[in-house]
């Protein structure tokens, strides 16, 4: 049996810290997946391999230049660019076709995962941290990188949220995804409406791998750990929410992040899933989901 | 199109069609006479081959795509080891507890999304929760399933004084086994069931309207599917000796829907002869490119969802 071990302040801090930290990662994937799926109603499982290739290009720009914040930068630009080119050969014309859909995106995964597979191994890379340092933060001393993560995660968040709510894009992203036919009367051009949504969403992916590679290490399957969890955090989230995406990635976090105090971590993983699987069965629309949903 | 592709139409389709099934009778029957050495390759194909049409009932005849095939599989393959290395009870046990573990297992996951119509995107999202649930329960609880040890090793008794645990004696096993039931699912399919389950996929709304049960037809197809896989596992199990985490992998769960594809869905000779084509160029790729056939799997799979969506099948039938 598992000892449940006293927690001091200290701890209880760090922790909940952890869980943020964990959990604004697990946003940025998940945000992306929600957009596309809330939009296009496409399940891209092409999410989870831009997340490895955005961490990877980190790596590989870092090997050859020595500069994190650059290998972040170019990384996050080509992943985009990938993600418009496949956008507007490829995927648009599955958009009709859910089940094809995710075929197809599970295939692209596939191929870019064997692909870094093939070029870099399947053993997993580990980078350093490009800020070291530790910050005194609430009585504890928390490493820098960690709380950085949790600086661009709220930044995104608030980003991408004024977006789609206050800005003349967000309302033509919403008009798309609740009539696309009718909003293309009134004038919204839907194809363009859905690229750029699609395009965010794998920058987010890209950003989401750049950023965790000092803190996970990096390996070609990682996307795949990453994008269950972030479907599953979707799914009790709300198809297409933003904003269940955010809150149900921080109850996620905190969960991992206290619930191994009790539990072994597999099994708080396990408990995540069985949570997710409840609610497709029984509130398919999660906590913030609209009451219609487009397939 | 080419009067090549057209005359290898007619010969599948026509005349020649008892004469080609004859010949791969014969060559199934020969392979460990044709390429000695080669049987337990031949049986992983065989068994793979199986396991692949158990599945293109779910995704090909019933239409719902199952991101957890490889938890049936490998609920087989664990079943078999666990009677076998922990229990110490006989090989032969461990089938038909494979199978009735399977068809429980099957029932509850199955049961309330078949029964609410949860839809087709849901389905997808519902079996990747469970297939990953499956995969972590796998590896974590050492005591059942000795983790990512595993459970082995062990071979299979002898039978009539024949050693099973030889590779050729285990090849025509598994001979008669997919044999067996391969031709029990074709007999399925062909059967008025297998319409039901294609119309059911195409209308389903209709086909409740002319008074079927759909849900139970689905959930039959559904049953039988993670029967068979489940037994496709347990005779794996037997081939290798040892149940690991890797039989439960979304890696395998990956690896049957593309064979499936690339043969065409909704066809059972297509995914398995597919199966057993991928699985002996893997072997062949092995030597040569190391590493490469997972890559080349994934672009040959993207051409075929892409290029070829009715599999090899649909191109060898062409538009009819």
């Amino acid at each position: 049996m598992y000892e449940v071990p006293l927690i001091t302040a200290d701890n209880f801090v760090t922790y909940m810290l952890n869980g943020v930290s964990r959990g604004m990662i697990i946003f940025l994937v998940a945000s992306g997946l929600t957009l596309i799926f809330g939009l296009i109603g496409l399940i891209n499982f092409a999410h989870g391999a831009m997340l490895a290739l955005g961490g990877y290009g980190t790596y590989v720009v870092l090997q050859t230049m020595d500069n994190f914040w650059l290998g972040l930068g170019i990384s996050v630009v080509l992943v985009t660019l990938l993600g418009y080119v496949l956008e507007r050969k490829v995927l648009y014309w599955l958009y009709d076709e859910p089940l094809l859909g995710f075929l197809g995106t599970f295939g692209i995964g596939l191929v870019i995962e064997e692909a870094l597979a093939v070029q870099f191994g399947s053993r997993s890379y580990t980078i350093q941290s490009p800020i070291p340092q530790s910050t005194e933060l609430l009585g504890v001393t928390y490493p820098s990188y960690r709380l950085f993560v949790i600086l661009v995660g709220a930044v995104v968040a608030a980003g991408v949220g004024l977006l789609l709510t206050r800005t003349r894009l967000g309302l033509e992203i919403h008009a798309t995804a609740n009539r696309q036919p009718t909003a293309e009367i009134l004038g919204v051009n839907t194809t363009r409406i859905y690229t750029v949504t699609f395009v965010l969403g794998t920058a987010l992916a890209a950003l989401a791998g750049a950023l965790t590679a000092p803190i996970t290490s990096i390996y070609p399957t990682i996307g795949l750990d990453y994008i269950t969890m972030a479907f599953l955090v979707i799914i009790v989230g709300g198809m297409g929410s933003f904003k269940g995406s955010f809150v149900v990635s921080m109850i996620v976090g905190q969960t991992i992040a206290f619930g191994w105090l009790v539990l072994e971590p597999t099994y708080v993983r396990i408990l995540v899933f069985v949570a997710a699987m409840v609610f497709i069965l029984y509130k398919p629309r999660g906590f913030f989901g609209k009451p219609e949903v487009h397939e | 199109m080419s009067s090549r592709m057209a005359d290898a139409r007619e010969l599948i389709r026509g005349s020649a069609r008892r004469p080609l099934l004859a010949v791969g009778v014969l060559v199934l029957l020969t392979v460990p006479i044709l390429a000695p050495g080669q049987s337990s390759l031949a049986t992983e194909a065989l068994i793979f081959a199986l396991f692949a049409i158990s599945v293109d009932i779910v995704l090909g005849y019933a239409g719902l795509l199952t991101l957890a095939p490889a938890a049936f599989f490998g609920l087989g393959a664990y079943s078999v080891a666990k009677v076998v290395v922990d229990y110490g009870q006989s090989f032969w046990l461990g089938f038909p507890v494979a199978i009735v573990l399977a068809i429980a297992l099957a029932v509850v996951i199955g049961y309330i999304p078949i029964k609410q119509r949860i839809g087709n995107v849901y389905f997808v999202l519902f079996t990747l929760a469970f297939g990953a649930i499956v995969t972590d329960f796998t590896t974590v609880t050492t005591s059942l399933t000795g983790g990512s040890n595993g459970l082995g090793f062990f071979s299979p008794p002898e039978v009539l004084g024949i050693d099973l645990g030889d590779g050729l004696p285990y090849y025509y096993f598994t001979l008669l086994i997919v044999a067996v039931f391969g031709l029990g699912i074709y007999r399925l399919i062909s059967s008025d069931y297998g319409d039901v389950l294609n119309a059911t996929r195409q209308n389903e709304l209709r086909m409740r309207y002319l008074g079927y049960d759909t849900n139970r037809e689905l959930m039959i197809a559904w049953i039988v599917s993670a029967a068979v896989s489940a037994l496709a596992g347990a005779v794996y199990v037997g081939m290798v000796g040892i149940a690991s985490p890797s039989l439960v992998s979304f890696g395998l769960t990956g690896d049957v829907i593309i064979w499936i594809i690339v043969g065409g869905t909704g066809t059972l000779l297509g995914p398995f002869l597919a199966a057993i084509a991928l699985v002996f160029t893997q072997e062949l790729l092995q030597t040569i490119w190391q590493g490469g056939y997972r890559l080349l799997l994934g672009l040959l799979f993207v051409v075929f969802v892409f290029v070829f969506p009715d599999g090899l099948i649909g191109l060898i039938r062409g538009d009819e």
